[in-house]
């Protein structure tokens, strides 16, 4: 895959503006747009076709912090995944595992409030976690070592935040139903 | 993906889920994860003055692949001693449990797990010892 800011003609940075990115997008798509290009040659409309799915996947990837950290560090030249990770700091681990007890217990009780107060006080956590990812990438401008450094911990932590947002949002289904 | 016939036991009857005092001599724990894909896992175990594992509970937040390892890792280690329950490798488990290549790394973390709640029994076991010898 192309590099997504590469793509959507963008300045490669953490701290994205995001309602620039999307109208970049847009105005991409709708150029790119199979009605637009009904007249043209077979060969230019699947070419049209393929930037269309390129651009989507693009802004797919930007709009989501843990996928654009991962475009950044690839850009850097620092591996991602597994393996190539530091492990996670014992706080992380034991901090992780006792919000995800908090929900169990919560879901056991189906309790929405307390529910709510422990997704409020992750969703601080988050913020807290971006601006430092978003300080670290303008910090290290693109140098490998230091971005190895200082952002692969916090992209770590963010995947334990997503993983606890996507439990939450299935214990608010579970009390919706 | 679909997952084997023994990884959805495993899952959907969880073995030895629940949790052992960590602040207790004779029990070790331990806490390991996967940042590439946020897993958290907890294994303890009791160990006797002889030890033996008599006893061993994990809780793991994370996919079927990884509830399945630790599960079995707890079923397999219970027992056992202290130095056989070493001796578990990750190949074991990704053989019992039949895990693809892409679940492997789950299999790695309960491995991690096991070896991590020995050496926090021993290490526990060591300060005691420690003590003891400046009373």
């Amino acid at each position: 895959m192309q590099d997504p800011f590469d793509t959507l003609g963008l300045e490669p940075r953490f701290a994205l503006d995001l309602a620039q990115a999307e109208e970049r997008h847009r105005t991409l798509s709708r150029t790119l747009h199979p009605d637009r290009n009904a007249g043209r040659p077979p060969a230019e409309r699947r070419l049209a076709l393929g930037r269309a799915i390129e651009v989507n996947s693009a802004w797919r990837a930007l709009r989501d912090p843990i996928a654009r950290a991962e475009c950044l560090l690839a850009r850097a030249g620092v591996l991602v995944g597994e393996g190539n990770e530091p492990r996670p700091p014992a706080s992380l681990l034991m901090e992780m595992m006792e919000a995800r007890e908090a929900l169990t217990v919560a879901r056991s009780h189906r309790d929405a409030i307390a529910l709510e107060k422990l997704a409020s006080a992750m969703r601080t956590r988050e913020s807290a976690l971006l601006e430092g990812l978003a300080r670290a990438f303008d910090e290290a401008a693109g140098d490998r070592v230091i971005l190895a450094q200082r952002a692969l911990e916090d992209l770590g932590t963010l995947r334990y935040v997503r993983r606890f947002f996507a439990e939450v949002e299935a214990i608010e289904e579970e009390l919706a139903s | 993906m679909a997952y084997s016939d023994k990884v959805i036991d495993h899952y959907e009857n969880p073995r030895n889920v629940g949790t052992l005092d960590k602040d207790s001599g004779d029990v070790g724990t331990g806490l390991v994860g996967a940042p590439a894909c946020g897993d958290v896992m907890r294994l303890q175990i009791r160990v006797s003055d002889a030890g033996v594992i008599e006893d061993a509970k994990f809780k793991t937040f994370g996919c079927g692949s990884a509830i399945a390892s630790s599960s079995l890792a707890t079923e397999w280690i219970k027992g056992k001693t202290l130095d056989e329950a070493e001796t578990i490798k990750n190949t074991q488990i990704v053989e019992e449990l039949n895990l693809p290549p892409v679940k492997i790394h789950c299999s790695v973390l309960a491995e991690d797990a096991i070896k991590s709640a020995i050496a926090d029994f021993r290490a526990k076991q060591a300060a005691r010892r420690e003590l003891e010898k400046q009373d």
